[in-house]
């Protein structure tokens, strides 16, 4: 794991709310969505914002339990493990940073739907969510579903990134932003 | 046949399924397999609908916020119904928190996407007594 990474990411984007290195399961997931709940009431959050941020988390963390691969080059196994870390800066917006280990044709299929969604309005974005909805492709199935799409909806900033590991094996990195719009009390 | 019920859980709705035709799923939706939670629902619906049925079927689905595989189950629900509502009277009513703007919009994209089915689109009333 590159620590400097996580350093550089923190100065860059303040507090550090909740991070979380290891094994994924759903009780994990639950739990760190009911103190994301908190988190959104205290800071008193719009429902949309909370709700764009516990979606995006879902996704991120869900994604990390279903599809992580070993660190094996010939290995193509499932193995649920992975990064998970939420920032929040001075203003309130968050950023959802996640990273676990896939495989070349999960990267490959990854490119494919990140590409699409770079080349998109955000309008675009939730009529292809729709149609790839309605089509059953990629949905269901393993590795860049509608899960990006679901993300791309909700967020304000999708980025990633791909650091090889091994002939088979990269680190997929992405981070997500998500502008917060402060309620009035 | 009976009557379905299953408890709400963190990362589930409740679902109750009657036969007297009141139906209703409330909560969030993230479970860990989509397909396997709601196959009890998806099975109990699809003998239901075999039943001669005399009544209205109404669906209330309040559904707090969901993943996005649950969403893509939901559409697969709003097929099924839309199948049945040709020999059914079947009224679905879509309800969310007024400032819940995603629920909003994505019960409008149902409604796309079914037009032959009787959806509405309700704004919930402030009785969240529950929660003070």
């Amino acid at each position: 794991m590159d620590i400097c990474k996580i350093q550089k990411l923190v100065q860059n984007h303040g507090i550090v709310f909740l991070s979380y290195s290891g094994y994924m399961s759903q009780s994990l997931i639950t739990a760190m969505v009911e103190s994301l709940e908190k988190e959104a009431e205290d800071n008193n959050l719009t429902i949309k914002d909370s709700h764009n941020i516990f979606t995006v988390f879902i996704e991120l963390s869900q994604n990390i339990m279903s599809y992580s691969k070993t660190d094996k080059e010939d290995d193509d196994s499932n193995k649920p493990e992975g990064l998970i870390i939420i920032t929040k800066d001075e203003n309130s917006n968050y950023y959802i940073h996640s990273q676990n280990i896939v495989s070349l044709d999960d990267k490959n299929r990854i490119n494919k739907t990140m590409d699409d969604i770079k080349s998109l309005t955000k309008d675009e974005i939730k009529k292809r969510y729709k149609e790839l909805r309605k089509s059953g492709e990629n949905t269901h199935t393993k590795g860049g579903g509608i899960g990006f799409y679901e993300i791309a909806k909700k967020c304000d900033g999708l980025e990633y990134e791909f650091t090889k590991l091994n002939k088979n094996k990269y680190y997929f990195y992405v981070k997500t932003t998500i502008i917060t719009q402060k309620k009035d009390v | 046949m009976e009557n379905l019920y299953i408890k709400e859980e963190k990362c589930t709705p409740e679902i109750s399924l009657n036969l007297d035709g009141t139906i209703s799923l409330v909560g969030r939706s993230y479970p860990e397999n989509t397909l396997e939670f709601y196959k009890p629902m998806m099975e109990w619906l699809e003998k239901y609908f075999e039943l001669p049925l005399s009544h209205k079927t109404i669906f209330n689905m309040e559904i707090i916020y969901f993943n996005s595989s649950s969403s893509k189950l939901f559409f697969d629900l709003f097929d099924l119904l839309e199948e049945y509502s040709n020999n059914n009277d079947i009224e679905i009513n879509w309800i969310y928190d007024e400032e819940n703007d995603n629920a909003e919009e994505a019960g409008e994209d149902f409604i796309e996407d079914f037009e032959n089915l009787n959806i509405n689109l309700i704004v919930k009333e402030e009785l969240n007594c529950e929660n003070e």
